[in-house]
């Protein structure tokens, strides 16, 4: 019914109460619902209980935005705090007992150095069997980069053209924290690459993971025969799913079959009655290079091991086969873990709403796709919203 | 630094005989609640592992390496790797596993799994 977002980078000036505010607002102005008609207030956000020592943001923004006495909550789950804030919403609407949830999702994670922000993402794995010795989600994501590569062949240059394509997408987002092109040459090809985009957990190297953002997103979620008037096109999330796998990666007996993504998606298009072969935009959960690569497959638009080769091939850019993250990704919108499942819904309503400038809108979208992915996608919910035929 | 005996835990089914690391309340495969603690044994081969340059607060150093190994009775588990980051390390290769210092909290050593080269 109504999308925000505010331009997603380092935003040293603004509160995390301000951003998730001003991005509250925004999807309220755009479901004209300025004055109130809230029944509830769901708030995705994974760290201002360790980062900003703030707890209850959502209480603190229902009374901010003067939405009292509508339900609020916070809803922690990790990266994928955003897309569990929707499904909640979504799942309280279709029960019959709200009619409108505002569901706003932000971070600010530059509040604190590199290393404070890294550990506090790491605060998610298992604090005995992994958080102890050091380990990090691009040191789980490097981990998992060397077995896909062993197994199904995925190379250093098949990497780079995700971060290629990515990052040249950010540069026409004006929400993206990252707006800078990069080149093959600069960052693979060229000696000096080595320079330019160092190892980071290698496989991994420094272009692959995205940046640490501030950010928030918010969409006003409302059941359809309850919009009588509506002054854009309405766009219904026609399918969710979601799904979760063993919390260590070690326990897996495929460690490169991410089972939570397949299953999550398979729930959301048989709720959808759709296949992958009638989604017409994605957002996948990029915070690695190599994720785009693996659920690209897992999802279904490619089988297995030929997901970095279509990328290389050009097949998920805009007038491929299958556009991904046509707002960047995460790769380049940034990732403030709270706000990114909401910001992959705003992104995808604005395609299906036809409303992007013509370098970034998929021609005539009628179907799109998300995955928010948790942890190491040991919890993952993918939406599948549709364009309502007039 | 004196090295300890590994004190890690492995749980085994009574009913399935599926190896648990770490703890689980039930079975993951048949949901049962009754396990036998298994030590991890013999030597480990090397699943997967990563050099990581971009540390988490807690870690003074300028990288760590860090892999998932294989024990010769079936126990996974996670592990700093004691080696220099030119070592030609691969997945496959086998490795020694010791209890040794992994990090320092409040001044004092943590202890946990360390995989050094054989021989």
């Amino acid at each position: 019914m109504g999308v925000g977002m505010i331009p997603f980078g380092r935003r040293d000036e603004d509160s995390l109460m301000d951003m998730l505010a001003w991005a509250g607002l925004k999807a309220l102005d755009d479901a004209g619902l300025g004055d109130g008609g809230v029944d509830a207030l769901y708030v995705a956000n994974m760290g201002s209980g360790i980062i900003q020592h703030q707890t209850s943001v959502a209480s603190a923004l229902v009374d901010r935005l003067s939405l009292l006495p509508a339900g609020a909550e916070s809803i922690e789950n990790g990266p994928a705090s955003g897309a569990s804030a929707i499904k909640n919403g979504l799942l309280a609407i279709a029960s019959g007992y709200y009619d409108t949830v505002l569901v706003v999702g932000g971070e600010k994670m530059r509040e604190v150095t590199g290393w404070r922000a890294t550990d506090f993402v790491a605060t998610m794995t298992h604090p005995t069997a992994e958080y102890v010795y050091g380990i990090t989600l691009p040191g789980l994501a490097g981990m998992f980069t060397r077995l896909y590569m062993e197994k199904y062949g995925v190379t250093r240059e098949m990497l780079v053209s995700i971060s290629i394509k990515n990052q040249a997408m950010g540069t026409l987002n004006p929400y993206a924290h990252v707006e800078m092109a990069l080149s093959k040459d600069g960052i693979f090809d060229d000696p000096a690459a080595i320079v330019n985009n160092p190892p980071a957990a290698d496989p991994l190297h420094l272009y692959d993971a995205c940046p640490v953002s501030d950010g928030a997103a918010a969409v006003v979620l409302t059941a359809l025969d309850k919009v009588k008037k509506p002054s854009k096109p309405p766009v219904v999330i026609a399918g969710f799913g979601q799904a979760t796998d063993t919390h260590t990666l070690q326990e897996r007996a495929d460690p490169t079959d991410l089972k939570a993504v397949t299953l999550a998606a398979q729930q959301a298009f048989e709720r959808a009655k759709l296949k992958p072969t009638d989604i017409h935009v994605a957002e996948l959960h990029d915070a690695f290079t190599i994720l785009e690569i693996a659920e690209s497959e897992h999802v279904g638009f490619f089988k297995k091991g030929e997901g970095g080769k279509a990328a290389l091939a050009g097949k998920t850019k805009l007038g491929g086969q299958i556009p991904i993250n046509l707002s960047g990704g995460l790769k380049a919108r940034g990732h403030p873990v709270g706000a990114t499942g909401v910001a992959q819904v705003v992104d995808i309503v604005w395609q299906l709403r036809h409303e992007l400038p013509k370098e970034r809108q998929v021609k005539n979208a009628q179907n799109g796709l998300t995955v928010n992915f948790g942890g190491f996608g040991n919890n993952v919910l993918a939406f599948v919203l549709r364009r309502v035929q007039e | 630094m004196k090295k300890k005996d590994i004190e890690i835990v492995a749980y085994k089914c009574k009913k399935c005989g599926k190896l648990h690391f770490p703890f689980h309340d039930r079975c993951m495969e048949c949901k049962s609640r009754e396990f036998e603690p298994v030590k991890p044994q013999g030597d480990v081969r090397l699943l997967t592992f990563t050099r990581i340059y971009n540390l988490p607060w807690g870690f003074d150093a300028r990288y760590l390496i860090i892999g998932v190994g294989e024990f010769e009775n079936g126990v996974r588990a996670m592990g700093r790797i004691d080696v220099d980051e030119s070592y030609p390390l691969k997945t496959g290769m086998t490795l020694k596993p010791v209890w040794a210092p992994v990090r320092v909290k409040y001044g004092e050593n943590v202890y946990g799994l360390m995989f050094e080269p054989k021989g």
